[in-house]
C-alpha cells in the first residue's frame, strides 16, 4: 500500500514499485546512490572523442576509439569500423556505433569486441578476489540491425578469470536498455592500483575458444558467451551502445550525469591533450627547440608517445618570426607534463627562447 | 607509412612517422598502441629509416 504524505502544496507518494513521486509529478524510481562516482565507467555516454572528433575509423586490434573505449579485431583486421554517433535513446546525445565491414565467419580463437578497462583504483572497493566481493550491476542502452542473443564478459587483467553474460535484442534498429547483475568474484587476482582492475567486454563476434557459458565465473580468457550473435558476421550490420553504467549493488540506477569538464578530465587521465598558444620553450639548435606542455590532470602513467599534426602548428623565434614545423617528436614526459622537440627551418637562435602554438595528444596512458 | 628511428635529446631510442598526418612518435613501450603497430610493420618485413639526433 502506498504511503501518501499530504501538505499545503500537494502530496508526495512513496510506493514500493513506483518509487517516490513528488507533488509536481516528478518521480524517483530507484534509490539514490549513497556514494559519489557510482558509475565506474568513464565516457559511458560516449560524448568525448578526443582522437577522432566524430570521424569514422577502422581501428587496429587493441586500438582506442572514443575516449576509454578500446577494440579487439583479432585475428584479422578491418572487420568493423567505429564512429561516435548522434543516434541515441532519449536523454543521451551520443553513442558508439560499430558497423560491420564484411560477412566474416569468426575463427575459433578470434575476438571482435569493444571494451573498457577500469583502472584498479576505481574498483578496488569491490573486494573482488576476496570473500567480501561486492555484487555489481552493469546497465546500458543498445541498438542493432540484428536481433538475438548477444554476449559480453567481465574479465580480470591476467586473463584467467571471466564472467560471460548474455542479453537479448528483441527488435531490430530499436534502442533497448539492458541490465546485467553479477555476484562478484571471490577468487582470482583483481588489480587495485593503476593497472586494469576490471575489463568489461561487449562481443561483436567471438570464437568458441574465447567464449564460455553465460552466468558463471570461469577460469579463462573469455570475452563473450557461447553462442552469442556475431555482428561481424553480417556485412553492414550496425551495433550502437551508450549509457553504459557499472555500479555496486543489484539494481541499475539512473545513469550518472557528470559535468562535461569533469568527464573530460576523467578521460584525459588516459589521453592527455595539450593546447598551447605561443607557449615558451628553448632552442638547442637553429632548427630545433624543446617545449614542456603541462597536463590538465595527472596522467595514469607517463605518456610514451604523442600524436600531432605539424602542419597545424607554429614555432616562433625570439623576434616572432614563424615556421611550420616539419616534425614534432616525443622527447620525454612525466605524469604532469609532456616534453617535445620541434624541427623547423633555421629560424631559431641557439640558447634563446622560442614559442609554440598547437595541439598535441599524448599516447600510451590507456589501460 | 614510413617509420624513422631517432634519439631524444635525453638519449632515449624512439620512433617517429614520416609523411603522414597526424604524425606520431613514441618510445619502445609495449603498452603504446602506436608501438604495437610499428612492431607489426617490422614483422611484415619493413625496416625503419636509421636514427639521427633530433
Amino acid at each position: 500500500m502506498p504511503l501518501i504524505l499530504t501538505g499545503t502544496s500537494g502530496s508526495t507518494t512513496l510506493d514500493s514499485s513506483a518509487g517516490l513521486t513528488f507533488s509536481d509529478s516528478s518521480n524517483q524510481a530507484a534509490a539514490a546512490s549513497p556514494f559519489g562516482l557510482k558509475n565506474r565507467i568513464i565516457n559511458g555516454d560516449c560524448r568525448i572523442d578526443q582522437r577522432n572528433a566524430g570521424a569514422v575509423v577502422t581501428p587496429a586490434n587493441g586500438a582506442y576509439t572514443l575516449d576509454r573505449w578500446g577494440v579487439n579485431q583479432f585475428a584479422n583486421a578491418s572487420k568493423f569500423s567505429v564512429q561516435q554517433s548522434s543516434t541515441v535513446p532519449t536523454g543521451f546525445n551520443n553513442s558508439l556505433l560499430v558497423t560491420s565491414l564484411s560477412a566474416y565467419s569468426v575463427g575459433v580463437s578470434d575476438i571482435y569486441a569493444i571494451f573498457q578497462r577500469i583502472e584498479g583504483y576505481n574498483v578496488a572497493d569491490l573486494g573482488w578476489g576476496t570473500a567480501n566481493a561486492q555484487t555489481v550491476t552493469l546497465s546500458f542502452w543498445v541498438r542493432s540491425s540484428l536481433t538475438g542473443t548477444f554476449g559480453g564478459a567481465f574479465q580480470n587483467d591476467a586473463g584467467d578469470r571471466a564472467y560471460p553474460f548474455t542479453y537479448t535484442i528483441s527488435s531490430a534498429n530499436t534502442w533497448e536498455q539492458k541490465t546485467i547483475t553479477v555476484a562478484g568474484d571471490t577468487t582470482g587476482t583483481w588489480l587495485k592500483t593503476n593497472g586494469s582492475g576490471l575489463q568489461i567486454t561487449f562481443g561483436l563476434g567471438v570464437g568458441s575458444n574465447r567464449s564460455a557459458t553465460a552466468g558463471a565465473w570461469a577460469a579463462g580468457n573469455y570475452g563473450s558467451a557461447t553462442g552469442a550473435t556475431s555482428v561481424v558476421g553480417t556485412n553492414g550490420a550496425t551495433f550502437y551502445i551508450t549509457g553504459v553504467q557499472f555500479e555496486i549493488g543489484s539494481t541499475a540506477t539512473p545513469f550518472e550525469r557528470r559535468l562535461y569538464g569533469q568527464e573530460l578530465a576523467n578521460c584525459q587521465r588516459y589521453l592527455p591533450a595539450t593546447y598551447l598558444s605561443a607557449h615558451p620553450g628553448w632552442c638547442y639548435a637553429t632548427t630545433g627547440a624543446i617545449f614542456a606542455a603541462p597536463f590538465a590532470v595527472p596522467s595514469r602513467v607517463y605518456p610514451s608517445g604523442l600524436s600531432v599534426t605539424p602542419a597545424s602548428c607554429i614555432v616562433y623565434n625570439g623576434a616572432l618570426s614563424t615556421a611550420i614545423p616539419s616534425a614534432i617528436a616525443w622527447n620525454g614526459a612525466t605524469v604532469y607534463e609532456g616534453n617535445f622537440a620541434t624541427t623547423t627551418s633555421a629560424i631559431l637562435t641557439l640558447g634563446q627562447s622560442g614559442g609554440f602554438t598547437g595541439n598535441i595528444l599524448w599516447t600510451g596512458c590507456e589501460l | 607509412m614510413i617509420y624513422k628511428l631517432y634519439k631524444t635529446t635525453f638519449g632515449q631510442n624512439a620512433v617517429i612517422t614520416v609523411g603522414v598526418e597526424p604524425q606520431v612518435s613514441f618510445l619502445f613501450d609495449p603498452a603504446n598502441t602506436d608501438y604495437q603497430q610499428y612492431l607489426k610493420w617490422v614483422e611484415a618485413g619493413n625496416q625503419p629509416e636509421p636514427a639521427e639526433e633530433v
